[in-house]
């Protein structure tokens, strides 16, 4: 076995771990071994998923030293068939069918996301260590969450290594269904249970374009299998190209689902109502990148160079739009949000589409020939990627650190005094002037949000301004004005994303507190820093991934040239980064800066900053911030906050009402014109098969007279009728 | 020599006659009656086709009948007695337990 198949193991190993858990937990659920040292299954999950990173970086480090990524590797085999078939001479021959297998794809792109997956996936459920065996109510149902959680994470770490989009679409579900099963994981809590019931019917909109659009691309090529689908996507130029055109749709609107993308995107602000970890697991880690990676292996179909397809670039055109009107969206209702957790959400879904915004213009560009252009997008796009999904989780673990000091402050006081019932520890209302009170969680947020924000240096900002600049170079110099909408949608959304993490960060950590729970919080939970500290060093590096070629390193095996992106060294690189081009690219460059990091920013602590209470202190790179804001002239957003569009925002532009609305006419109305069916024909069919078999029985039973007499008339008659017949016949 | 075909009709009437009284009569000694008469019926049968094919074998199957009759009348004769025990009466038109 090659070091490289070796990786067949990372998705069963969480597999096998699942089942461990399961059943130990069920067996002993109650022991002190199980609840001591297991932590409820709690060890188990963080040694197979160490065990899972660790061979990740070691078929990585093989791959890459090699070079012998791209090639898939056939690890088992199913139902390997043979077919026959006839020629035009009369010859049978034998030839082998098509047959399902599963083997592992491993290039660079792959490895990127495994990485992503397996270290995030590590790290929360360290962070889940503290984070949920700290908490009496969670006990006795742990080994659930632990269980649940490594399947999720088997299901990510397939679904990136598959071979095939039969595979990628199986493992797919399996996420799906740990979605559901860790968002409701509160499921005698309503809202949860509902939360969980709605992603999932959400998502599943979108699989069931997804199931069409493989089985459109089974009809195409016979097979399901990357190497056989991309060694000549085309056909020889024989494809139906808008049979083509339209499983590329399919495929998208199952991304969009999964990614939480315009019209798909409700489900994931509700899926919060899951617990912390959950929350980072599926929002930065592992779920919403699967849309992502799904619409990146699309690539192939459009690099007309090599062997795809001509004349599919509105695809691209779609993809892009989705991505900037989401984009815009998505930041709009992240400003009006109260919850800590929700804000996060929408930056989530906001972040995201940016990355679709960059496959979009990837796609369309080299659908059109224009090959620098589309692997600087597909480039900066899988970045951004990568530096969103270690900020976001890092900031959602981080929101998982506040929530959970506010839950324990919140217990002591009311130990000491009643009970002032029902107390909201995720809404920010109840927060302010955290910084110093939780020195490393505020560090590590500020670190997150400003490399979600884009703030120069750190690692968001290479990404970001790397999709923005495809954009607007897709817009000026390749001549895609289709494309300038989203373009000004992108710098838009940098400026917004400026002002929404830093109203979340400033209302959260800056001013005096607003409760008094906030003033009795601290940093005291075990586990919980660990994490943050790793992934606030990652999005420090940003720059050296930069600059060491990252974007050219996580395309490579995908994109075949690389032309614009190579300018020698790394501080050509970094220096090009902001001098882009030509005017122009530095123009939107600076731009977006100026936007992303003062305009955005600024707005925010006018609004929301505010000096810390007498004698604390934020920890020693922020110790400015709060003296800053405080400085800054106050301005006071109360008649913007009441006006009609914040109310719209609040009641999130309407769309659980629309939803709401239209399943109620549309769905309901046909499922009662089914139901009708239903009663009336099928059960109808049944019942009347019912009635008449006990109508004719009775008819029948006049027959059994039970005499002998007549039995043998019967027979006697019968046998009479049959000679006659034979008679008759003969 | 009686011709053949006389000796077939003779046994075509006395399968009609037994298998009426089978059918018509109620008292079960009576039908087993007309059952033996049906059962001499078809060995008049078997005779005829003796004559007519030159062989024997008629005959033989003429005989085991005969010797298979005679067991049946005493299963069927135990069979009233039992079923006397049971109803006190061999009235088949009395003993309808099997009526669906």
């Amino acid at each position: 076995m090659s070091v490289p198949e070796f990786a067949v193991f990372i998705p069963i190993i969480p597999m096998v771990a699942f089942g461990l858990i399961l059943i130990l937990g069920q067996l002993a659920g109650d022991s002190k071994w199980w609840r001591g040292p297991f932590k409820e299954g709690g060890s188990i999950a963080v040694i197979s998923l160490a065990a899972c990173l660790i061979l990740t970086v070691i078929v990585g480090l093989d791959v890459t030293k090699n070079d012998h990524g791209g090639e898939p590797t056939h690890i088992i085999e199913w139902l390997r068939t043979d077919e026959m078939s006839q020629a035009s001479d009369g010859t049978w021959s034998v030839h082998e069918a098509p047959a399902i297998s599963f083997g592992i794809q491993l290039d660079h792109t792959s490895l990127m996301l495994l990485f992503v997956a397996t270290f995030l996936c590590f790290l929360i459920s360290w962070f889940s260590l503290g984070y949920m065996n700290s908490d009496s109510i969670n006990e006795g149902r742990l080994h659930r969450f632990y269980a649940e959680f490594v399947l999720f994470a088997s299901g990510m770490f397939g679904m990136v290594l598959a071979d095939s989009f039969l595979w990628l679409f199986i493992f797919w579900e399996i996420m799906g269904l740990c979605s559901y099963l860790l968002i409701g994981f509160y499921f005698d809590r309503p809202s949860a249970a509902a939360a969980a019931k709605k992603a999932f019917l959400t998502t599943r909109v979108g699989d069931v374009f997804l199931l069409v659009g493989l089985l459109i691309l089974y009809g195409i090529y016979g097979s399901l299998d990357f190497a056989v689908i991309f060694a000549d996507p085309s056909l020889g130029g024989l494809i139906d190209v808008n049979l083509l055109r339209t499983a590329m749709i399919l495929l998208f609107v199952g991304a969009v689902g999964k990614s939480a993308q315009f019209p798909l995107h409700v489900w994931l602000p509700d899926a919060m109502e899951g617990p912390t970890p959950v929350s980072a697991l599926i929002h930065a880690a592992t779920m919403v990148n699967a849309g992502l990676y799904l619409v990146a292996r699309m690539y192939p179909f459009f690099d007309v160079a090599h062997g795809g397809v001509e004349g599919i670039s509105d695809v691209g055109l779609i993809i892009a739009w989705i991505g900037a009107i989401t984009a815009v969206m998505a930041a709009l209702l992240a400003f009006v949000q109260m919850d800590l957790k929700r804000v996060l959400a929408y930056s989530t879904m906001s972040q995201l589409a940016y990355i679709f915004l960059g496959l979009g213009v990837s796609l369309w560009a080299i659908n059109r020939g224009h090959e620098a252009l589309a692997a600087l997008a597909i480039g900066s796009a899988l970045f951004h990627l990568f530096n969103h999904a270690m900020a976001k989780g890092m900031l959602f673990m981080a929101s998982g650190s506040v929530i959970h000091e506010m839950h324990h402050a919140h217990h002591e006081i009311e130990h000491h005094s009643d009970g002032n019932g029902h107390f909201d520890a995720q809404s920010m209302e109840n927060m302010g002037g955290l910084a110093s009170r939780m020195p490393v969680t505020s560090l590590a947020m500020a670190i997150g949000s400003a490399s979600i924000i884009g703030l120069p240096l750190i690692g968001g900002f290479w990404s970001k301004e790397g999709i923005i600049g495809s954009v607007w170079r897709a817009v000026i110099e390749d001549g895609g004005f289709a494309l300038l909408v989203p373009a000004i949608l992108a710098i838009l959304t940098a400026a917004m994303t400026g002002f929404y993490m830093t109203r979340m960060w400033a209302m959260t950590f800056l001013g005096e507190p607003r409760t008094d729970v906030a003033k009795g919080v601290h940093e005291q939970t075990p586990w919980i820093r660990m994490p943050l500290v790793v992934l606030s060093i990652v999005s420090l590096l940003g720059i050296a991934l930069f600059a060491l070629g990252s974007e050219e390193w996580i395309t490579h095996g995908l994109v075949s040239s690389h032309e614009s992106g190579s300018h020698g060294g790394a501080g050509d690189r970094i220096l090009h980064a902001f001098t882009g081009d030509g005017l122009y690219t530095a123009g939107v460059t600076w731009v977006t800066i100026i936007l992303a990091t003062f305009f955005g920013p600024i707005w925010a602590l006018r609004i929301h900053g505010g000096a810390l209470d007498s004698g604390q202190k934020a920890s020693f790179p922020i110790r400015w911030l709060p003296g800053f804001s405080s400085g800054l002239p106050p301005y006071d957003p109360t008649h913007l906050a009441t006006s009609s569009f914040a109310d719209a925002l609040r009641r999130r532009l309407y769309f659980d009402e629309v939803y709401d609305a239209l399943i109620r006419k549309f769905v309901v109305g046909c499922a009662a014109i089914c139901a009708i069916f239903d009663r009336r024909a099928v059960d109808g069919v049944v019942k009347q098969v019912e009635s008449k078999s006990i109508a004719a029985s009775h008819w029948i039973r006049k027959f059994t007279t039970g005499s002998a007499r007549d039995y043998i008339a019967m027979a006697s008659i019968g046998i009479i009728s049959i000679f006659i017949i034979i008679g008759g016949s003969t | 020599m009686i011709p053949p075909i006389w000796v077939a009709t003779l046994g075509a009437a006395l399968f009609g006659i037994g298998l009426y009284g089978a059918i018509t009569r109620r008292n079960a000694i009576i039908v087993l009656m007309c059952v033996e008469v049906i059962l001499n019926a078809v060995n008049l049968n078997f005779v005829a086709a003796t004559q007519v094919h030159g062989n024997v074998d008629g005959w033989v199957l003429a005989i085991f009948a005969i010797a298979i009759a005679a067991a049946e009348v005493a299963i069927g004769l135990a069979i009233f007695l039992a079923l006397y025990a049971q109803h006190e009466t061999i009235n088949l038109d009395e003993v309808v337990t099997l009526n669906g």
